[in-house]
């Protein structure tokens, strides 16, 4: 190490020292601005510290879920994880979670789509995990293209990555061809079977990737994910390499057998969760397998996975079950809803939408989302508008058939809820910025229950 | 109430135009049509089929990427006489972001020129940085402030003669300098004003449909609908960006 990238560590580890010891603040990202401000290349000089490798995972949907798994399951098989575990996942946030400690087994980080182009030309990950591709913030990220482009040439500048791609979604193959003709190793995971789902309303990625054709489907599992082809150039869902095969999607969660030709197939569940979570477990299992977890191992981290994030976080208030989910995209919040209608019980639901920068500004997307499914079942019993662009959201539900009031206070909301019969649940929906807030709201409201 | 009164709307290439929730306003169209009991038919024109504008009441072009505009630029020329035919006859458009670069005589894709319709007096260049952000344009054919978002590298200017959709009261519209936001041009709309356009302004929504009623069925009185909900989310924006 540089005697500047020694200075830098030690700032930032002092930077970390002071907030959690004497602020109690979590301050996950400026410990890395700080060491970064002395040495921009810190991230390059804090790799040679994991000893066995490390895994990036990016993709608009699913990251913090697929990273949490996977450094909780390599810690279980006893090895020692650095990981960026609350979601900070651009290069200050990557450097404070290299910081601690002096060795480490692997580094697990969630990395931002644009944010690859500063974190694997320094990081030069062992994999990089590329586990979808959504029209997202578009004000930020701009267009799909040139967030594929970004991550292209993130791999050319890290050529030892092998990309572990998802081979079922046309835009991430769009990613992994052109990487692989630059010589990057690719494998690629999916859904090997038609598990006979409705198709979203406004269609993703429509057009081949290569010759603009439209694509023809045997079978899609979600938005543009499924079995593709292009009748004209040959453009195609690639031979899988680790599938998912006997998909189970109920209201007690997922099942699925994980299969490859390296290993015995793995019977893989989780208790919580809609199709989009098979595609983050079998991303996950197959880093596992490659990092020499096994089987029962990784079994058994899934068996006690709360990762407490809002991310189908479940509390109990006042006799109701509250069930927090994090959407911040179309596709993201139609997951969501057909979360919702697999629980028949008759339920509320309140949608929070900001736009602050981290939301994106631009909340013309909730015009994509099919909330006009929420009118197909009777068991909707109400739904409530919340947010800085409650009223947006509410216009966009009158649209749908929908006639949902504006609240603005989580208290309020639950006394709504709690009209109704007790043991029928409160779903909470927020994009990103009121995820911690709501989070910690009602983390305080099931604790005062207890 | 009824009096059998109906429009034919066409949607052009909805799969390809669809950046910013753009089906948002065909909706809006529809829903205000079927709550005052008149009919309201979409017909989406998709790649590779003609488009006829015979009985065509409201056209609407959308926004995509660069690559998926070219594609549609490329498909209407082949028809561009008849789209010009129904402008001038007082046929009512609607045209948003890339639809709107694609009304003019040209714009660039790159530093590539792309040859548009000229159905309207005006053409696009490029700037930098992108004007990106919420927009507030102040129009005449709307009892409130239209209120949006804009996301665009085109800078568009009007020819003399064209009327600008409205004046920029909040974020940059046209080019970011003359103050200026769209085109309005006979019933044709153009505007940088995307996605939900016409959800949070009923104003606009009904002007087009009016002008649409009136050139099919003669002089016409929407009956006025409950916007309170529209108008709170218009106004809650106007009062957090004026």
């Amino acid at each position: 190490m540089s005697s500047k990238s020694v200075v830098a560590t030690i700032a930032g580890r002092t930077t970390y020292a002071v907030l959690h010891g004497l602020l109690h603040r979590a301050g996950s990202q400026l410990p890395g601005r700080v060491a970064l401000a002395i040495d921009p290349q810190v991230v390059a000089h804090l790799k040679s510290k994991t000893r066995k490798g490390s895994v990036v995972v990016c993709g608009t949907n699913g990251k913090t879920t697929t990273t949490n798994v996977i450094a909780a399951t390599l810690e279980a098989a006893g090895n020692h994880v650095l990981c960026n575990r609350d979601g900070a996942n651009m290069l200050p946030g990557v450097a404070s979670a290299l910081l601690p400690g002096h060795t480490a087994d692997w580094a697990v980080i969630e990395a931002d789509e644009l944010s690859c182009a500063h974190i694997l030309p320094q990081l030069q990950p062992t994999y990089l995990v590329l586990l979808n591709l959504f029209r997202d913030q578009l004000d930020r990220a701009g267009e799909i293209d040139h967030v594929q482009d970004v991550i292209v040439q993130s791999l050319a500048a890290s050529p030892a990555t092998t990309l572990l791609v998802c081979g079922d979604d046309p835009l991430c193959l769009g990613v992994a061809e052109r990487a692989q003709a630059a010589g990057t190793k690719v494998l690629a995971f999916g859904i090997n079977e038609d598990l006979g789902l409705p198709c979203d309303r406004v269609p993703e990625a429509r057009f081949c990737q290569r010759c603009g054709t439209e694509l023809s489907y045997a079978y899609r599992s979600y938005a543009q994910l499924g079995a593709f082809r292009c009748p004209a150039c040959g453009f195609a869902r690639p031979t899988l390499d680790y599938r998912a095969t006997n998909v189970r999607l109920g209201q007690a969660g997922v099942t699925f057998d994980f299969t490859c030709d390296e290993a015995d197939s793995w019977q893989v569940s989780l208790g919580d969760g809609g199709v989009y979570i098979v595609y983050n477990l079998l991303a996950a299992a197959a880093v596992a397998l490659r990092a020499g977890v096994d089987s029962a191992t990784f079994l058994q981290t899934l068996d006690g996975f709360d990762p407490g994030n809002g991310r189908l976080q479940h509390f109990v208030i006042g006799d109701h079950p509250v069930v927090l989910n994090l959407a911040k995209n179309p596709t993201g919040l139609n997951q969501n809803i057909s979360l919702m209608l697999a629980d028949e019980r008759l339920k509320a639901l309140y949608i929070i939408i900001n736009d602050e920068a981290n939301d994106g500004r631009d909340v013309s997307w909730l015009w994509d989302v099919d909330f006009e499914r929420l009118t197909e079942r009777q068991d909707v019993s109400f739904v409530m508008a919340g947010g800085h662009r409650a009223n947006d959201l509410q216009v966009r539900l009158k649209y749908a058939g929908i006639a949902a009031p504006v609240v603005l206070r989580m208290d309020d909301v639950l006394d709504c809820a709690f009209v109704l019969p007790k043991q029928n649940p409160l779903y909470v929906i927020t994009n990103y910025s009121a995820l911690w807030p709501t989070k910690t709201k009602l983390e305080q409201r099931s604790q005062k229950d207890e | 109430m009824n009096n059998g009164q109906s429009l034919q709307v066409l949607h052009l290439y909805p799969e390809l135009l669809n950046l910013y929730g753009d089906s948002g306003n065909m909706l809006v169209l529809r829903k205000r049509l079927e709550w005052r009991h008149l009919g309201c038919t979409v017909h989406e024109v998709h790649m590779g089929e003609r488009a006829s504008l015979a009985d065509v009441d409201l056209v609407f072009i959308g926004g995509g990427s660069d690559r998926e505009q070219r594609i549609v630029c490329d498909e209407l020329h082949q028809q561009r006489q008849e789209f010009a035919a129904f402008v001038e006859d007082g046929g009512v458009m609607l045209a948003v972001c890339g639809g709107y670069q694609l009304l003019g005589h040209s714009y660039l894709m790159g530093e590539e020129e792309v040859r548009g319709l000229s159905l309207v007096d005006l053409y696009t260049d490029r700037g930098s940085p992108r004007l990106i952000g919420n927009v507030v344009v102040e129009s005449r054919i709307a009892a409130q402030p239209i209120v949006g978002y804009e996301n665009h590298g085109g800078r568009t200017h009007l020819e003399a003669g064209v009327e600008a959709l409205g004046r920029v009261l909040h974020g940059y519209g046209n080019d970011g300098q003359s103050g200026e936001e769209g085109c309005l041009y006979r019933n044709v709309v153009g505007t940088y004003v995307h996605g939900p356009l016409l959800p949070k302004n009923p104003g606009l929504a009904d002007w087009l449909i009016t002008r649409a009623l009136e050139r099919r069925y003669g002089a016409c009185e929407l009956e006025p609908l409950d916007d309170t909900d529209e108008l709170a989310a218009n106004e809650t924006m106007r009062k957090r960006l004026l």
